[in-house]
């Protein structure tokens, strides 16, 4: 017949076990979140239909992007008005 | 980290406006905490990145029945825990996940070591404990407990909730809580020396 397990024997099992678990699930791996915000308006917006997170280009989009499209819009209208200033030269002619 | 009770009731009430920018500030505090406890529960990343969004979308759509009864952190854990065991109904139903979710857990499985490591292999106990095979063991043990004993203990011994807390998310007293909880460690100790081949110390 097995002796019955006292407390303390309980409660040594028990701490061996929440520190396993915490080693265990605590990796460093297990804890790289990902980026739930952009997926999460999306559902709302969706849900919503655009009543909520209606501006999807901004809560859509990284900051680099504003950068990149302000940069294309410069150059484009850079573009646009040499392209202009120069047939504007040819007709005065 | 809950909000001192003062700056949740002000955070609230801007949730309760629909204030976007507030819901915003919501996902970036409790995502890490949320999608963690999804990926425990679960075991895949994809179906806990999943899960973790939608818990999200409950919370703003349902922030209109928030009472201020618990804790705002207590009541998205709710929801998160309440969303998980239907997930883990509608995956066991289907027969699907089982190979994913231990894939998912195991990426830090070394693949240069593929044999399990004995008590005999490490010079101590605390080196047993730290070896990623023990750790992958550990992770695959979890998922053969019952769910519910597996949200106890996770809630508990992961997420270091209190036993109250634990009885206002799961809606247990905290007797079964406590059993759970006792129960699920004993259930875990027995799963992962029998898969190690020796007796945890």
């Amino acid at each position: 017949m097995t002796e019955p397990r006292g407390l303390d024997d309980e409660d040594r099992d028990g701490q061996i076990v929440r520190e396993l678990l915490k080693r265990s699930l605590s990796a460093p791996s297990l804890h790289e979140t990902p980026n739930l915000l952009p997926g999460v308006q999306r559902r709302i917006r969706r849900l919503s239909r655009g009543k909520f997170f209606a501006d999807g280009w901004s809560t859509a989009q990284t900051r680099t992007s504003y950068v990149i499209v302000g940069l294309l819009t410069i150059v484009i209208v850079l573009l646009a008005y040499c392209a202009l200033g120069a047939l504007g030269s040819i007709g005065a002619r | 980290m809950p909000l001192p009770e003062e700056l949740e009731l002000r955070f609230v009430e801007r949730l309760l406006q629909r204030d976007e920018q507030a819901f915003n500030a919501l996902v970036r505090t409790y995502e890490g905490r949320i999608f963690g406890l999804m990926l425990r529960m679960i075991g895949s990343r994809a179906e806990a990145e999943d899960l973790a969004q939608e818990v999200f979308v409950q919370v703003f759509k349902a922030i209109g029945s928030f009472r201020g009864e618990s804790k705002l952190s207590t009541w998205i854990y709710r929801i998160a825990i309440n969303l998980c065991k239907n997930r883990s109904k509608y995956l066991r139903v289907r027969h699907a996940g089982d190979e994913e979710q231990l894939d998912s857990m195991d990426e830090r499985v070394d693949p240069t070591h593929p044999h399990r490591p004995t008590v005999a292999d490490i010079a101590r106990p605390d080196d047993m404990v730290e070896g990623r095979e023990v750790e992958r063991i550990v992770r695959r043990a979890i998922f053969e407990l019952e769910p519910s004993f597996r949200e106890c203990l996770v809630l508990r011994d992961i997420e270091d909730l209190s036993y109250d807390e634990i009885g206002a998310i799961t809606g247990l007293p905290e007797g079964t809580v406590k059993s759970r909880i006792h129960r699920a460690r004993g259930q875990l100790k027995e799963i992962v020396e029998r898969d190690l081949g020796e007796k945890l110390s």
